[in-house]
């Protein structure tokens, strides 16, 4: 290989470190923009425990919670994360598919031939209800 | 990246460890799924009670693992007879990157596995430039345990605001691309001017 190359291959070698070089200082700016506004969010935070916030994402969700909803969810996993019967969402939505709870939102909206959108307001319109009565009789019991 | 990882997520909550290992080996052969991002909501399931946190791990190692060594298996059987082929054996820069792929073969296979795509590609070079099989072997292996582990443990620890944390993951995955390839091409300049000071 004459020197002649080598000079070539190590000039091109150092335009591709300088490219680099950018494409890294753009991707930590984007970073530690993503970082600032999930502090924003409270979403992290540096001033309380790191402790209390994992515990936090970790509770089992209530009514307030139902906006995490997301249609690739499975009945299956939303009757775990809210902790409702296994048959709740089947009997209040009037569900006939055999597959349920092993089936999508959106791919029930598909079969039900309903947008997406709609089947998603119907679930979580359907959990408020039952996370609602559930939190109220808990609430009585614990009084009484 | 939503129309990607929506019908994949359906898919894992669906068919659980079968799914993982599906989209993990397919990814690390060379399809480019948000793998990473997967594993976070996997994380994240599995601090629901969802899913077990270490059969998922064991699952995304062992199938990272043949998917990299597939890679490397085509490349090494297959790629003498497509070098001959294509004359890539004549390219200077090809003959460059052989020699010094085959004397960084630990440190890059290790590196390349926290780069994304990046690590499918070094899969079939280190096959081409025929780095040790026990050599690509260990250093796949430990680099696959690291890497899923800590998408893993932070979708476990987020729990369920992982979805807040997938675009901080898919941007650390590309400062980790960026600063290993120039990590290597540093290496390679270095010992270049070294060899070219010499003459």
């Amino acid at each position: 290989m004459t020197a002649l190359t080598t000079a070539k291959i190590m000039r091109y070698i150092k335009y591709a470190m300088i490219a680099l070089t950018a494409v890294l200082l753009l991707l930590t700016v984007l970073f530690v923009w993503n970082y600032a506004a999930l502090m924003r969010a409270r979403i992290i935070s540096d001033r309380e425990g790191e402790l209390s916030a994992i515990v936090q994402h970790h509770g089992p969700l209530t009514a307030s919670d139902v906006g995490l909803i997301r249609p690739w969810m499975t009945f299956d996993y939303i009757n775990t994360l809210f902790k409702v019967p296994p048959d709740y969402l089947k009997t209040s939505l009037s569900i006939t598919d055999a597959s349920y709870p092993r089936l999508s939102l959106s791919g029930y909206a598909k079969y039900d031939v309903t947008s997406t959108d709609a089947m998603l307001t119907e679930v979580q319109q359907s959990l408020d209800t039952y996370l609602a009565a559930t939190t109220s009789s808990t609430a009585t019991t614990t009084a009484k | 990246m939503d129309a990607l990882l929506n019908p994949i997520l359906s898919y894992v909550l669906l068919y659980k460890y079968f799914a993982i290992f599906f989209v993990v080996y397919t990814g690390a052969i060379i399809i480019p799924w948000p793998a990473n991002v997967m594993l976070l909501a996997v994380g994240a399931f599995a601090s629901q009670g969802y899913i077990s946190f270490w059969i998922s791990l064991v699952v995304a190692v062992v199938a990272n693992t043949l998917g990299d060594l597939t890679d490397y298996g085509i490349s090494r059987i297959f790629g003498d007879a497509i070098i001959k082929k294509f004359r890539i054996d004549k390219v200077r820069f090809f003959i460059r990157l052989k020699e010094e792929l085959v004397t960084d073969a630990a440190v890059t296979v290790f590196t390349t596995r926290f780069a994304g795509s990046l690590s499918s590609i070094a899969n079939f070079l280190a096959g081409f430039v025929e780095v040790p099989f026990m050599t690509f072997l260990w250093f796949d292996l430990l680099g696959n345990i690291v890497e899923p582990f800590a998408a893993l443990t932070l979708g476990y620890a987020v729990g369920n605001y992982w979805s807040d944390f997938s675009n901080l993951l898919s941007l650390t995955a590309g400062i980790i691309a960026a600063a290993v390839l120039l990590f290597i091409l540093a290496r390679m300049y270095r010992r270049m001017m070294h060899k070219y000071e010499e003459k």
